[in-house]
Formats: C-alpha cells, sequence, structure tokens
C-alpha cells in the first residue's frame, strides 16, 4: 500500500511549464487540406528502362499535394530474369516469383535499418499476391524472377509533425506504388502478363472536427486529413475487370456493405487512372 | 510459406477436386457443407505463467497454443514539460477525444507467431502476425485497454505457437486461439491513482479479464479464412482445397461495440440503443475490421494434359500434330486441370465479405461458439 | 451449425488399465491410474516378464531374452556385456521360429518386397523418378520399370528419356509394387502390371501407415471394387500398404476387356505386360454427382477409422461404408449428408467396434 499519510514529492523529474506563443500554436495546427478533388489521384511520373543492367527496370514519382514539384513517393523496380533456377531448387512447371520490397533507410521520418523488418515483408508478400496473378506463370517453365524495389523516399513530408499522419496507412500507398511500378518494370522485362496491373488507395476520411462527416477520396494523404477511418488498397486489372489483390483495413460501421463496396469501388477507380499512366509510359518507351 | 508454398497434387486430383467444389451443393473432400468449420478442441487458461492463455486442437493434429504476457513499460513521449490537453495529440493521429480518455498505441502489442519448420523472417509467417495484428488494432480501441496512466502503460506480448507443421494454412486456427486467449487474459487489478507509480494488488483472484465477462462488452476480433471455386464460397478450407482456390480471402470481423459511442449512434442512449439492435434483428452487429487476399496456391499448381496432346496417351505412338497454341491455351477440356490466370471479379470478392458479415451468419455463430467455451 | 468447439476429454484408459487388472482387480477408473502408474515404475520389466507371459509391449533398453538360442530381428540389439536381446524400439514382440523381432507401435512405413503402395512423384531425374511413399527414403522407379505406351516391349531410347515427363511428372500419384529393397531402406518400384499406373477419377487421403493402432494394415486384398450406394456405381478402393489410400470411380477400359477375352481365349497377349491407353493420362473422366458423394463418403470413412485409431482394411472400411449409409439415412440431412467428422466418426467407429 502506498504511504498516503505523507505528502510525497513527485515521482518523476519535474521541469517548469513553459508556456507557447499564441503564434506558434496557430501554425502547428494549421494543416495542410487536400486540394485535389476526392476522385483524383496526384500528379506520377513513370519511366520505364532506367538501369540499364536489369532485364527490366522502372521509376515512379509521385508529387506531394502541397508543393509543387516536391515529390512524395520515389520508388525504384528492377526485375532479374527470367533466368533459370538455380540446380538445387526442385522442378516447377511456373515461373517463380520473388518480391523483395525494401525501404531506403532514409526514405521514412523514422530511420530503417538495412534488414527487411515484417512490415517490409508483408509489403512483399501482397504484392507477390498482386503480380502473380497478372502474369502468365506456365509461360516460363523452370525459370525465375526477381523483383526488387527500393523506395528511395517514401510518402512524408518533412513539414507536418509526428502526430499527423499515421505510418500505417502510408504502406497502403507506399503498396499501391510498388504495384504500379513492378507492372511497368514487368512489361520492360518482356515478361508475359495477361494485363498491366495498378494499384490504387481509397480511404474514408473524417474531415471538419466532432461534426464532420466522413468521405470518400482516393489516393489520400495521411497528413492532409484529420482522420482515416478505413482504407483499401486494391490491385486491379482493367482489361479483364478483375481484382488480383485487396487490402482492406480500418474500421467500419456495423454491417455497412455500402461503403466498403464503395470504397472497393473507388479503388479501382484509382487503379485505372494509374494504369492510364502506365500505359502511356509504356508506349513512350518506343519513341 | 502455405500461401506460396508449393502443393504437390497430381492435375487428376485437382480437376477432380474443382470439379466436386463448383457443384451446387459442392462436395468436400471431408463431407462438410460449404460452411462448416472442421471440429475444434478448445481450453483456456492452461498456462499459469501467462496472464492469458489458449489451446486449440483439430482432429488431425494441429495445434496451436497462444500465451499472452503484460508488462508494465514507460510511455514513451511523455515528458514533463506536455501541457496537458496539447501533449497528447502526438500520441494517435486525428481522432478527437474528451479530457481525461484513455488512449493507446499500436506498439503497445507485440505479436509475434511461430510456426516449426519456418525460419522467423518467413514472409509467410510475417503475413500471419502482420495480418493479425492489424484486425485486433484495426478499431483502436484494443490498445486503450492497455493504458494505465499517462506515464505508464500494459505492454502486451502474445506469442503464438503452432505446435505441429501445418496441415492447412493456419490462419483461422491461431486466430480463433488468440481470440480465446485474449478473453482469458487478466491484468492485475490497479491501486495506485493517477500519474503515480503504478502498484498492483497482488491477489490474482481479484485480477480483472482485459476483456470483461458479459454481454454487452466488446470480444477480440476473429479472422476467417474464406474462398470460392466457380459460384460456391467456402469457409475455413483444408489444403486441398486450397489447391483449386480461384479467390482466398482473410476477413476480420469484431463485434461493434455496443455500450460505446459509435458513429452512428451517437447520441441515443446506451441501453436503448442496445435494445434496439437487439430487437430489431437477431444475431449481433458486427464490423468489418480488415480484409486480405491471400494468394491461393492454386496458380502454381502443374497443369493436366489433355489426351488429345498427350503424346503417352493412346495405343501407338504416333506423332500427333500439335494442335496449335492458340486453341489449346483457349479451350478449357473437362477433366483437365488448369491452374487459373488473373484475378477475381470485384463481385465475387464483395459476396465472400457479405456471406461472412451476414446477420446470424457463419461469423456470428462461431462468435457464438467461441463464447460457449468455458474459461478456466 | 457451422462450428464445434469442444472441451478437451479425459485420456483415455492406457496400457495401464490391463496392468491394473493383474495388479488390483476392480480399480480401472481414470483416476485411479496416475498412482498406479507411479507404482509400476521401480517393478524391472524382466521380473514382470517371468510373472506374466501376455505382457507384449517392450521399450528401448527393454532385455527381451538372454536366452542365446534366439536370433535378433528387427527392433532389436545384443548387448555387449551380456549378449542378451535387447529391444531398441518400444513395439510388440514378434517370433518367427528362432527370430525374435519388435514391431514399433507407430513408425514411418518400411518397405517390403511385394508391398503394394500409392505413391507421389516428387523428383524426376533423368532416367527414373523418385516417389513418396511415406518411408525413410524416397523410393524410385526406373524408367526400364514401366510399361511404355503401346503396349510394345522395346528397348528404352533417348526420346523415351528426353519424354519421362510425359509419362509421370512431379505432383502425379501412382500406385506400384516394391520390386526390390536397398539396405538403407530405399525401395525400387514398378509398374509392369494393368494394375498399376497413375491415379485419376478420385480423391487422395494419406493415413499412417503400418505399425499398432490404427492405419492400413497388411492384408489380404488391398485393390478392390466395391458397388456403392445411392446409384453411385462401382468404386475402385486402393489400400496402399504404406498407409496412402485413392479412391476412385471405377473405369472399365476396354483394353482390360479385350486383353481379358483375349487372353482367356487364345492366351497370346500376356496380360501383365500389356498396357492400357489411359495409363498416363491426367484426364478426368466425366464423374456423377452421386459417384463423387460416396467417393467423399468413403473418404470420410477412412479418416474416421484413424481419428478413432482403428484399423483400415478392406472388411473395416466396407463395414464402415454401409454403417455411414445408414447413419446418414437415419440422420436429419439424409442420404445426401456425407459428413462423418467429429462426433458422428465417433459415432461411427462405436458401432464398428460394438462398444
Amino acid at each position: 500500500m502506498a504511504d498516503r499519510r505523507r505528502v510525497n514529492g513527485p515521482v518523476g523529474a519535474t521541469i517548469p511549464p513553459v508556456f507557447e506563443d499564441e503564434e506558434v500554436q496557430t501554425q502547428e495546427t494549421q494543416r495542410v487540406t487536400r486540394s485535389r478533388a476526392p476522385n483524383g489521384i496526384r500528379k506520377m511520373y513513370l519511366k520505364t528502362g532506367v538501369t540499364p543492367s536489369a532485364s527490366g527496370s522502372a521509376y515512379l514519382e509521385i508529387e506531394t499535394s502541397g508543393k509543387d514539384g516536391v515529390s512524395g513517393l520515389k520508388l525504384s523496380c528492377t526485375v532479374h530474369g527470367p533466368r533459370s533456377l538455380p540446380r538445387s531448387s526442385p522442378f516447377s512447371p511456373h515461373i517463380i516469383l520473388s518480391t523483395h520490397v525494401k525501404f531506403a533507410p532514409f526514405a521514412t521520418k523514422q530511420r530503417r535499418g538495412y534488414l527487411r523488418d515484417p512490415s517490409e515483408r508483408d509489403l512483399g508478400t501482397h504484392l507477390e499476391a498482386a503480380l502473380r496473378g497478372a502474369i502468365i506463370a506456365d509461360r516460363w517453365p523452370k525459370s525465375g524472377v526477381d523483383i526488387i524495389i527500393s523506395i528511395i523516399e517514401g510518402d512524408q513530408d518533412r513539414e507536418t509533425s509526428g502526430a499527423q499522419g499515421d505510418d500505417t496507412w502510408d504502406m497502403m500507398n507506399a503498396l499501391s506504388g510498388c504495384i504500379t511500378v513492378a507492372s511497368a518494370a514487368l512489361a520492360d522485362a518482356g515478361i508475359d502478363c495477361v494485363d498491366t496491373v495498378a494499384g490504387g488507395v481509397a480511404a474514408l476520411v473524417k474531415d471538419g472536427g466532432e461534426t464532420g462527416t466522413a468521405r470518400i477520396v482516393i489516393d489520400p494523404i495521411s497528413s492532409e486529413h484529420e482522420s482515416i477511418e478505413a482504407a483499401c488498397c486494391i490491385a486491379y486489372l482493367p482489361t479483364r475487370d478483375e481484382i488480383t489483390n485487396l487490402w482492406f483495413k480500418g474500421d467500419m460501421p456495423d454491417h455497412d456493405m455500402g461503403i466498403y463496396s464503395e470504397l472497393v469501388q473507388q479503388g479501382i477507380q484509382a487503379s485505372k487512372l494509374a494504369n492510364r499512366v502506365l500505359v502511356e509510359s509504356l508506349g513512350e518507351t518506343v519513341k | 510459406m502455405a500461401s506460396t508454398q508449393h502443393v504437390l497434387l497430381s492435375p487428376a486430383e485437382l480437376a477432380y477436386l474443382h470439379e466436386a467444389l463448383s457443384l451446387t451443393p459442392p462436395i468436400r473432400p471431408d463431407g462438410r457443407a460449404p460452411m462448416q468449420f472442421r471440429p475444434l478442441v478448445a481450453e483456456t487458461e492452461i498456462l499459469p505463467g501467462t496472464n492469458g492463455s489458449a489451446r486449440i486442437c483439430f482432429a488431425d493434429g494441429t495445434e496451436a497454443i497462444v500465451g499472452v504476457k503484460a508488462e508494465v513499460e514507460r510511455t514513451r513521449g511523455y515528458h514533463g514539460d506536455e501541457q496537458e490537453e496539447g501533449g497528447e495529440e502526438e500520441e494517435e493521429g486525428g481522432e478527437e477525444r474528451r479530457e481525461g480518455e484513455r488512449e493507446g498505441q499500436g506498439e503497445w502489442v507485440e505479436l509475434t507467431v511461430e510456426i516449426p519448420g519456418y525460419r522467423d523472417d518467413d514472409a509467410g509467417t510475417a503475413f500471419l502476425a502482420a495480418m493479425l495484428s492489424e484486425a485486433l488494432l484495426a478499431d483502436g480501441r484494443f490498445a486503450k485497454k492497455l493504458w494505465i496512466s499517462r506515464r505508464f502503460h500494459w505492454k502486451l506480448f502474445l506469442d503464438i505457437l503452432l505446435i505441429s507443421p501445418p496441415l492447412s494454412y493456419p490462419l483461422p486456427l491461431l486466430s480463433l486461439t488468440t481470440h480465446l486467449a485474449l478473453l482469458s487474459t487478466r491484468l492485475p487489478r490497479l491501486k495506485s491513482e493517477g500519474d503515480e507509480d503504478p502498484f498492483f494488488d497482488d491477489d490474482w483472484a481479484a485480477a480483472p479479464y482485459l476483456y470483461p465477462q458479459g454481454t454487452t462488452t466488446t470480444r477480440p476480433p476473429i479472422t476467417l479464412l474464406v474462398m470460392a471455386v466457380g459460384r460456391n464460397i467456402i469457409f475455413d478450407p483444408s489444403k486441398e482445397e486450397l489447391a483449386v482456390a480461384d479467390v482466398v480471402l482473410a476477413v476480420s470481423v469484431g463485434e461493434a461495440a455496443t455500450n460505446s459511442a459509435s458513429t452512428k449512434g451517437k447520441g441515443k442512449a446506451i441501453g436503448g440503443m442496445d435494445i434496439d439492435s437487439a430487437a430489431a434483428q437477431p444475431g449481433r452487429s458486427l464490423r468489418l475490421l480488415s480484409v486480405r487476399t491471400v494468394d491461393p496456391p492454386s496458380r502454381v499448381t502443374p497443369p493436366g494434359m489433355p489426351n488429345a496432346t498427350n503424346s503417352a496417351y493412346g495405343v501407338a505412338v504416333s506423332v500427333q500434330k500439335q494442335p496449335e497454341a492458340r486453341t489449346v491455351e483457349a479451350q478449357a477440356v473437362e477433366g483437365v486441370w488448369k491452374a487459373p490466370r488473373g484475378g477475381a471479379k470485384p463481385a465475387v470478392m464483395a459476396a465472400l465479405v457479405q456471406k461472412v458479415l451476414e446477420r446470424g451468419g457463419v461469423a456470428d455463430e462461431v462468435l457464438d461458439a467461441l463464447e460457449a467455451v468455458e474459461l478456466g | 451449425m457451422p462450428i464445434t468447439i469442444t472441451a478437451p476429454k479425459a485420456v483415455r484408459p492406457s496400457y495401464a488399465t490391463a496392468d491394473n487388472a493383474s495388479d488390483d482387480s476392480g480399480s480401472d477408473s481414470s483416476s485411479d491410474n496416475g498412482a498406479d502408474l507411479e507404482g509400476d515404475i521401480p517393478m524391472t520389466s524382466s521380473s514382470r516378464r517371468k510373472e506374466d507371459k501376455s505382457y507384449s509391449i517392450v521399450t528401448p533398453g527393454e532385455v527381451i531374452t538372454d536366452d542365446p538360442q534366439w536370433m535378433r530381428g528387427h527392433g532389436t540389439y545384443v548387448s555387449a556385456s551380456t549378449a542378451a536381446i535387447v529391444s531398441s524400439v518400444a513395439g510388440t514382440i514378434t517370433r518367427t521360429n528362432k527370430l525374435l523381432s519388435v514391431r514399433p507401435l507407430r513408425a514411418r512405413y518400411t518397405p517390403e518386397v511385394g508391398d503394394l503402395v500409392v505413391g507421389r512423384i516428387v523428383e524426376v531425374q533423368a532416367k527414373r523418378w523418385r516417389v513418396d511413399v511415406g518411408g525413410s527414403q524416397l523410393a524410385s522407379l526406373p524408367l526400364s520399370a514401366i510399361n511404355l505406351p503401346g503396349g510394345i516391349l522395346r528397348k528404352r531410347t533417348e526420346t523415351d528419356e528426353l519424354q519421362i515427363r510425359t509419362f509421370f511428372a512431379e505432383g502425379d500419384l501412382l500406385v506400384a509394387e516394391v520390386q526390390q529393397l536397398f539396405s538403407d531402406g530405399g525401395a525400387v518400384l514398378h509398374t509392369r502390371s494393368l494394375k498399376y499406373g497413375k491415379l485419376r477419377n478420385g480423391v487422395f487421403v494419406a493415413v499412417s501407415g503400418m505399425g499398432g493402432g490404427g492405419g492400413v494394415v497388411r492384408s489380404r486384398r488391398q485393390v478392390w471394387t466395391m458397388e456403392a450406394a445411392n446409384g453411385a456405381g462401382p468404386l475402385d478402393v486402393v489400400l496402399g500398404v504404406n498407409g496412402f489410400v485413392w479412391i476412385s470411380k471405377h473405369v472399365e477400359t476396354p483394353e482390360a476387356l479385350v486383353a481379358e477375352t483375349k487372353s482367356a481365349t487364345t492366351g497370346i497377349t500376356n496380360l501383365e505386360e500389356s498396357v492400357s491407353t489411359t495409363m498416363y493420362s491426367s484426364q478426368n473422366d466425366r464423374i456423377g454427382i452421386e459417384t463423387m458423394r460416396e467417393i467423399a463418403r468413403i473418404r470420410g470413412v477412412v479418416t474416421a477409422l484413424v481419428e478413432n485409431g482403428l484399423r483400415v482394411d478392406e472388411d473395416m472400411l466396407v463395414r464402415g461404408y454401409h454403417e455411414a449409409v445408414e447413419m446418414a439415412l437415419l440422420s436429419g440431412g439424409g442420404a445426401d449428408d456425407i459428413y462423418l467428422g467429429g462426433e458422428r466418426g465417433e459415432q461411427l467407429a462405436a458401432a464398428l467396434t460394438g462398444v
């Protein structure tokens, strides 16, 4: 039992309070808000064939919405293969896909190590599922292909403080970028695919404090919104109208399949927009 | 891991399985109904050294044990110089909160999955762990339960152990075991007040449950594995069934909190709302927490050879003219297995999720059955 | 109810009950077992053996006999100091003339020449296949041990070697016979008969093979065709001695019929050397819904038998199948209800053992 009769001193060290200036406070609470239409994605730059030594490669850059010219997400993807499997591995009637997603140590606010952490492995698994549906695996028996993605810069604005945004939602944006760039690199490497696959993210966001209503936006930036209730990342094959990977996460109000379906629909929409860029960029390589 | 592992089944077996599962109603190899689970044997509080534990096993000997351990940890980011109100903002994104409300962080929960025969850093194991912790933390309410004071919190370690190498994709087994372990988890009763160093009651019998017993409270989420073959939706698929799946989803659902203000029922009296929803429709109201596609192993299965193109078929090994590659690709010959290509239609995926969420549906009954498991 | 969750049951009374009966008759309640077992430990088993001849479970390190007239067989070794025969596994003693061997209670399959096994191809090499038969070693199936399509006896050419995967590829299931054994436990298989070859039109289920308790046991017939209920037609059941079971629709190959009539009339065609056209096919025939349902039911019977520790052989399986059909008719689901897991399986096992 704690001694309650004595007046104990404070347990931890105490520091006299420092009062903030009025100005500072207003500056801090100021938040970059979304200026794009809810159904518009950010501008992206995609170029294939950037790494000559690899069989296929692509580079993807997505702008931040805050300022012009400052890029948010920078991804580089290299594809090595198809190449024959090592002698020790068993026969496979299909191409063996292996995906590596790695954040550069300096990609995010919090420095990341050189070893892949569980979240990066998780991204790799998602990416693998998304791509496996797109490639025609039985065209390349007894061969393997490695897809290596480095996230050179994560989608995190230096201007925002740690309080704004949430890492977990940024992972979805990163994944959708990974899917798009990997699809471009696969096409660059000349590996047979049924369709180009692109990633898209849609989120249910809430703005405007307690009275605010939730709305669905595509390609969300977590720091632009007060809270993200739910989000989903979709890998979609536009000409076949098929989903190869779906990752939904969040807190859905009870039994509301309506909102969920709408989210998926919007995710598909975002993916279609990204796919347009992808197809155009592949066309450009010929020129 | 299981999602990507090489399943060795012959094309003839795959063709047979696919055909049997595409029938209406499907004929599953073990005779189960499409929504039927494998029978489970479950017990809780099996490990006295933990805060909570559970064990579930299948008849085939696959067995999972979950132990929950809690440690008191100093909350990072609390410094004396923070303002009372503003300082708390940094802990969790956005959500508006009333003064004095508890808040939690995702990193207060550490979930590890150990599967014999797989490396610790195996992508599949990481995927399983991410999926299970994602469901647990999705609503942000779970971490709040671990709040002790502004300076301290509980750090919860959930260690999930599979005893035998998995005979099927172990996700539902692990999820249900985790659910039971969390239900049986108790944390020592706090005796100290406010922000002083935490001080606990050493009487274990007085320790409250993390999820208070009773019907009106929330319960841990469950993750169900559901797959589609043709038009059929099949729950708790076995390894053979997964090998012919068109699409596999892992769907996590939680029970909607009836005692806290949910987004819709804000302003209504708590009791009134409870009765309302209960009276309106039977079954509990469920929240969708997460959905993930699991890469079905069907895409890497060996394709069968139709008799027409099989050079080892027929009495005389005549050199048959190889049909054009185009016809081989386009035509599906009955009784010959072809690995599926591409993804799944959005409507199929939506149907899978809908099936899980149905009022009085599978998730509901699974939660009922889990509730019936006696604690202790 | 889609899910059943039950509390764990108390363990079945083990071998200790037999001891109870001899030690102090009457106390066989499971609560007493613990105490009795403790009482058992100090007793040396060799002294026990002399009193009780019926006691047949030996454990590793237990002296079976020090009589020099016996020869040691599998599962035993000779201790260097006393020259006694000592058991090296836990199991039952079997005597064959003067040969003493211990058959383990539970072990992986050890091939014996002449065994009919069901196996799965795991590796294709230049001139042979490596087959998983559930044993400690992969069995091998040389290219020279299969019948080539066409039924012509000819030398295996390089062409055959190149297209080895068209006969059997990775993952394929086959039924074969053990032809030869290596000293390291590896087996050589052959499929030189119409009965053997690639399996199709059915389902596979693996249960533990030879040994005590449940599983497939060596018996008179490992392969038979049975008439299924509910108009499903004849079904083939292959119980591999290695514990791999194949249940499929019975297909009468035209070649087999022709060969049979020929051999009956002229006797020229050697049935053993001929090969059916469908031997290497991976295309299933059309299978009716009823047939699929009964195939699944038999599979359910097999797993129910194994889960309840019963042996799997023709007699048990056929009886179990008829019992299962009866049970389905009596249950609410009607004949379409083929589920035999959990309690249903226990019910079935109880009906079969008459407990």
